[in-house]
C-alpha cells in the first residue's frame, strides 16, 4: 500500500487550525487584565519624572486596606540569566507565586540574595532552570551573582496581585475585584525617596487617574555588563 | 629538589582526594589555550629560554611552534569551594629552542563566601599560585589576553614569582552600599619562592610566554663570576626559583579600587624573606622585594588602557654575608588596545599597542657579574576573532636594550631585536 503524502498534509493542516485557533483563544484571556476608562473598577496609575515625562519599567501596586477580596496570581514568574545579566532587571510577584530563574547562558551563575531576611543561594548551570527558592511573604529581594560581581536584579514580592510595571508611557492599569480604600505605591531601585518608593492611600472610585511625579532624578541603573568581554577569563 | 617534590606530591593528593570525600554535588570544567605560532626572530643565536643572552624566548632564524598547550581544570562544589589545577606544556619548537616541557604550573583550593549583608566576600586560597599582580595574563593557563607574548613585568612573574601559600582576600561591593566601586585587599604569606630574583640578576628583563613550571629550574647564560675560584662558583648551573631554603616566610599584600564599568586601580608589595646568604645544593636565597602599581582603564567603548610598574631589589650574599649580587629593577609598560567596532561594525578585531621601559642597576662589586640592564620595547598586536575559540594574531616586538653582561660571550651590548609572529589560538 502505498500512502499519499499530500493526503496525510491536509489531514495535518486541520489539526493546526484547531490547535492555531485554541492559542488565539488563550492569548485573548490574557488580555482581560488590561482595562480601560469605560470599564467600571478600571484604575490608571501614571507615573512621571522630575521633568513631567512617562517614566517606564516602575513597578506600581495596589494593597487593600478595607480587607477588599482579592484573587490569586497562580502565574510563574521567570527570572532569566541572559549574557551574564538578570532579565528582567526587575522582576514582581505575589507572595506564595512560583518563581523560575532560567540561566540562558553557557556557563554556570551562582545566585545569591544577601538579605538577612531573604537570604538564598544556589548555582545554576547552564541551560538549567532552579524554582528551589520559596518567596512566601513580601519583600525587596536584591539579587546578584557571586561569578559575575556585575549582574544585578531585583525580585520585588508584594502581598497583592494587583502590581504591574509602567509602559513607555509611564501608565499602569489595573481591573479591581472591588473599590474601597487602597494603598498604591510605586517603587524602584533606584528611586531616590525613602524606602525607593512613593506611597498614595485613596479611597479608590470609578475610573480613577493617579499621577505619581518624582520629586527628585531617579539614580543611574546599574549596567550588567562587564569590564572586560574576552570570553575566556581565568577568575585569578 | 626532594623537598619540594614531597611538598608538590602531598599538596596533590590533598588536592585529589579531598574532594572524593565531599558528598556535595561537584561541577567538573577544563578551560585552556592551545596556541599555534610562526614566529620570524632577528636577534642573537640563543634565546634566553636555552641560556643566550638574547632577550626572547627563541634565537635567530624562523620557527614553527606549538608555543603553550594549557589547561585549567576545576572542580567546584555549591559551597563556594573549588579545586583548581593548571598544566602547561611548551612543546619544542622547530630549528631552536628547549626540549618539550610539561608540568603544573598552579594547583590550589580556593573558597569564595556569599556577600554579608553589608557586602563584605571573603575568599581564601591555599596551594601552589600567583600571587594576584600581572594585568595581563587573566586568560585561562595564566595566558596573556591581548598579545602573544607577555610584557617584561609579567614574563618575568611567569619565570620567577609563584608561591606555596595562602592567601586571604577581602571585597567591599559597591553594588551593596549604593557605592559605584569595589576595594579589595588581600594578603598572602608563603614559602618557596627563595632563589626568585636571580634569572633576572643573569639574563635581565625578557619576553615571551613561558611560564616556569612548578619544580622546574632554568637556565641562565654564563658569566666569568662563574668560573672556579670565583664569588659565584658556588652556584648551580640552573636556578630553581621555587625553592625553600630557609623556611622563612614571605608575604604579599595588595589593594585594588575598582569603579564599576570604568576600571581599577591597584598597588601591592611583595617581599619573600628569603635569607640571602644560605645556600644549599647550589641554590642561594635572594631577598626579592619589590612593589607594583597599575591600572586598567576604558576611556570609551572601544579605547582602553593597562599599565603597570613594578620596582624593588634582590640581595645575594656569599654564606660570610658580603653582598654577591646586590640589585635594584625597575620595568613599566603601558598598553593601549582599540577595539575596532566603530570601524568593523563587530568585535572581532582588537589592536594592542605595548610600550615599556625596563632596568637593573649593580650596586654591589663582584667582579665578572655585572647586571647593569637598560632598555624599551614595544609590541604591535593585532588579532582577530575568527569565531568564538579561535583567535588569529599578528605581532610585532622591538626590543633595544643595553646590556653590558654580553660582553662576556663576545655579544653586542647594545642590541636590537625584532620578532615577526604569526599565531592561531584556540581558547575553551
Amino acid at each position: 500500500m502505498v500512502s499519499h503524502p499530500f493526503l496525510l498534509r491536509s489531514a495535518l493542516l486541520h489539526y493546526c487550525v484547531y490547535i492555531s485557533s485554541l492559542f488565539f483563544i488563550s492569548l485573548a484571556a490574557w488580555s482581560v487584565e488590561a482595562c480601560s476608562k469605560e470599564n467600571a473598577t478600571c484604575v490608571q496609575i501614571h507615573v512621571k519624572n522630575v521633568n513631567n515625562n512617562p517614566l517606564e519599567n516602575m513597578v506600581v501596586y495596589i494593597e487593600p486596606l478595607m480587607g477588599q477580596v482579592l484573587p490569586q496570581q497562580s502565574k510563574t514568574v521567570e527570572i532569566s540569566q541572559h549574557s551574564k545579566s538578570f532579565i528582567p532587571y526587575i522582576s514582581v510577584s505575589q507572595s506564595t507565586a512560583k518563581v523560575n530563574f532560567v540561566n540562558n547562558d553557557d556557563i554556570t551563575h551562582h545566585i545569591y540574595s544577601a538579605d538577612s531576611e531573604n537570604k538564598f543561594s544556589f548555582k545554576i548551570r547552564a541551560g538549567k532552570t532552579d524554582s528551589t527558592a520559596q518567596f512566601d511573604h513580601a519583600a525587596e529581594i536584591a539579587m546578584g551573582c557571586n561569578i559575575h560581581d556585575w549582574m544585578s536584579g531585583y525580585l520585588l514580592v508584594v502581598d497583592t496581585p494587583y502590581f504591574a510595571k509602567t509602559d513607555e508611557q509611564g501608565l499602569a492599569s489595573f481591573t479591581l475585584k472591588a473599590l474601597g480604600k487602597y494603598r498604591i505605591v510605586v517603587w524602584h531601585p533606584q528611586m531616590r525617596s525613602e524606602n525607593n518608593r512613593m506611597i498614595i492611600e485613596k479611597d479608590l472610585s470609578m475610573g480613577d487617574i493617579i499621577t505619581f511625579t518624582l520629586q527628585k532624578n531617579m539614580d543611574d541603573i546599574p549596567v550588567q555588563k562587564s569590564d572586560d568581554d574576552f570570553d575566556f577569563l581565568s577568575d585569578y | 629538589m626532594i623537598k619540594t617534590g614531597i611538598t608538590l606530591c602531598q599538596f596533590l593528593v590533598l588536592l585529589f582526594y579531598f574532594p572524593l570525600h565531599m558528598a556535595l554535588a561537584a561541577e567538573y570544567t577544563a578551560h585552556g589555550i592551545v596556541d599555534f605560532r610562526v614566529s620570524q626572530i632577528d636577534s642573537l643565536d640563543k634565546g634566553y629560554l636555552t641560556s643566550g643572552q638574547g632577550k626572547l624566548g627563541l634565537g635567530d632564524g624562523l620557527h614553527f611552534s606549538v608555543a603553550q598547550i594549557g589547561a585549567d581544570l576545576s572542580i567546584s562544589w555549591e559551597n563556594g569551594l573549588s579545586a583548581h589545577g593548571v598544566v602547561n606544556a611548551y612543546p619544542k619548537a622547530t630549528s631552536d629552542g628547549e626540549s618539550t616541557v610539561l608540568g603544573v604550573t598552579e594547583a590550589y583550593l580556593k573558597y569564595r563566601s556569599l556577600p554579608t549583608s553589608s557586602g563584605y566576600r571573603f575568599q581564601t586560597k591555599v596551594g601552589i599560585f600567583y600571587p594576584e599582580i600581572s594585568l595581563e595574563n587573566n586568560a585561562y593557563a595564566w595566558a596573556s589576553k591581548d598579545t602573544l607574548d607577555s610584557s617584561t613585568i609579567n614574563t618575568w612573574l611567569g619565570e620567577e614569582i609563584r608561591v606555596l601559600g595562602s592567601e586571604f582576600k577581602v571585597t567591599r561591593l559597591g553594588r551593596m552600599n549604593n557605592n559605584k566601586y569595589d576595594l579589595s585587599l588581600s594578603a598572602t604569606a608563603f614559602i618557596n619562592n627563595d632563589p626568585a630574583g636571580a634569572l633576572l640578576a643573569w639574563h635581565g628583563w625578557t619576553i615571551s610566554n613561558r611560564q616556569t613550571l612548578w619544580t622546574e629550574q632554568r637556565a641562565f647564560p654564563w658569566f666569568p663570576a662563574r668560573a672556579d675560584g670565583q664569588a659565584l662558583a658556588g652556584q648551580a648551573d640552573k636556578s630553581d626559583p621555587f625553592f625553600e631554603l630557609d623556611h622563612r616566610v614571605g608575604f604579599h599584600a595588595r589593594g585594588e579600587w575598582k569603579l564599576r564599568g570604568k576600571g581599577e586601580i591597584s598597588a601591592g608589595y611583595y617581599d619573600n624573606r628569603a635569607t640571602p646568604y644560605k645556600v644549599i645544593d647550589g641554590q642561594y636565597g635572594w631577598r626579592t622585594r619589590f612593589y607594583h602599581v597599575g591600572a586598567r582603564w576604558r576611556f570609551s567603548k572601544n579605547l582602553s588602557l593597562t599599565a603597570q610598574y613594578l620596582s624593588g631589589d634582590t640581595l645575594m650574599q656569599s654564606e660570610s654575608q658580603v653582598d654577591v649580587v646586590n640589585n635594584d629593577y625597575a620595568s613599566a609598560f603601558v598598553a593601549l588596545h582599540y577595539n575596532w567596532q566603530a570601524v568593523v561594525a563587530n568585535k572581532k578585531h582588537k589592536s594592542t599597542l605595548r610600550i615599556e621601559d625596563f632596568s637593573v642597576t649593580d650596586n654591589d662589586d663582584t667582579w665578572g657579574d655585572n647586571n647593569n640592564e637598560q632598555g624599551q620595547a614595544l609590541t604591535l598586536n593585532h588579532s582577530y576573532r575568527l569565531s568564538k575559540p579561535w583567535f588569529l594574531s599578528a605581532e610585532f616586538t622591538l626590543i633595544d636594550s643595553h646590556r653590558p653582561a654580553r660582553y662576556y660571550t663576545a655579544q653586542p651590548v647594545d642590541l636590537i631585536e625584532r620578532q615577526w609572529q604569526l599565531a592561531a589560538r584556540y581558547f575553551f
